[in-house]
């Protein structure tokens, strides 16, 4: 099922699921830049994991991409 | 000399070029080796895009492809380039 999404939308949709990005885990919280809130983190470096944290802050102007792991409906 | 307050209307601005596309299969060149194609569900003012379907192509010599479903929110900020209907590398 396809809809208009803009980007705003899709990340209240996606608050509090699981995040594949390059390194997380659950998403707690994101602002306008992108800057992002993780809990249990896990961090891959070239596919080897790396460190886990239980809360963790990123920098947004690092993020490539957010991608959910799981589909919701 | 006057300045024209006025648009052109045979002129298509980028971001109705990218409008346009929304529901249509896109292909993105980002600044680093890479690419993604999806199907646009939406943008923002940033170019920040949403995608579903998408497939992200590693441009390496042996041309690795990685593909994820659901959506993406793609960061604008390290887009080069949009390809309307375009469906990625050859591979």
């Amino acid at each position: 099922m396809k809809q208009k999404q803009s980007p705003s939308d899709f990340l209240k949709q996606i608050i509090g699921w699981p995040v594949l990005k390059l390194t997380s885990r659950v998403l707690a919280c994101l602002d306008g830049y992108m800057n992002i809130a993780l809990e249990q983190m896990e961090e891959y470096v070239n596919g080897q994991l790396k460190n886990k944290y239980e809360d963790a802050f990123t920098g947004g102007n690092n993020v490539l991409y957010i991608s959910t792991q799981k589909r919701r409906m | 000399m006057s300045v024209n307050a006025t648009t052109n209307p045979s002129q298509l601005l980028p971001l109705e070029l990218v409008d346009k596309c929304i529901g249509s299969r896109i292909h993105i060149v980002m600044k680093s080796d890479k690419e993604i194609v999806g199907t646009l569900l939406g943008f923002d003012d940033f170019v920040n895009m949403v995608l579903e379907d998408v497939t992200e192509f590693e441009i390496t010599p042996e041309g690795r492809r990685i593909t994820k479903l659901d959506q993406i929110l793609l960061n604008g900020n390290n887009i080069t380039m949009l390809v309307p209907g375009g469906e990625g590398p050859e591979v």
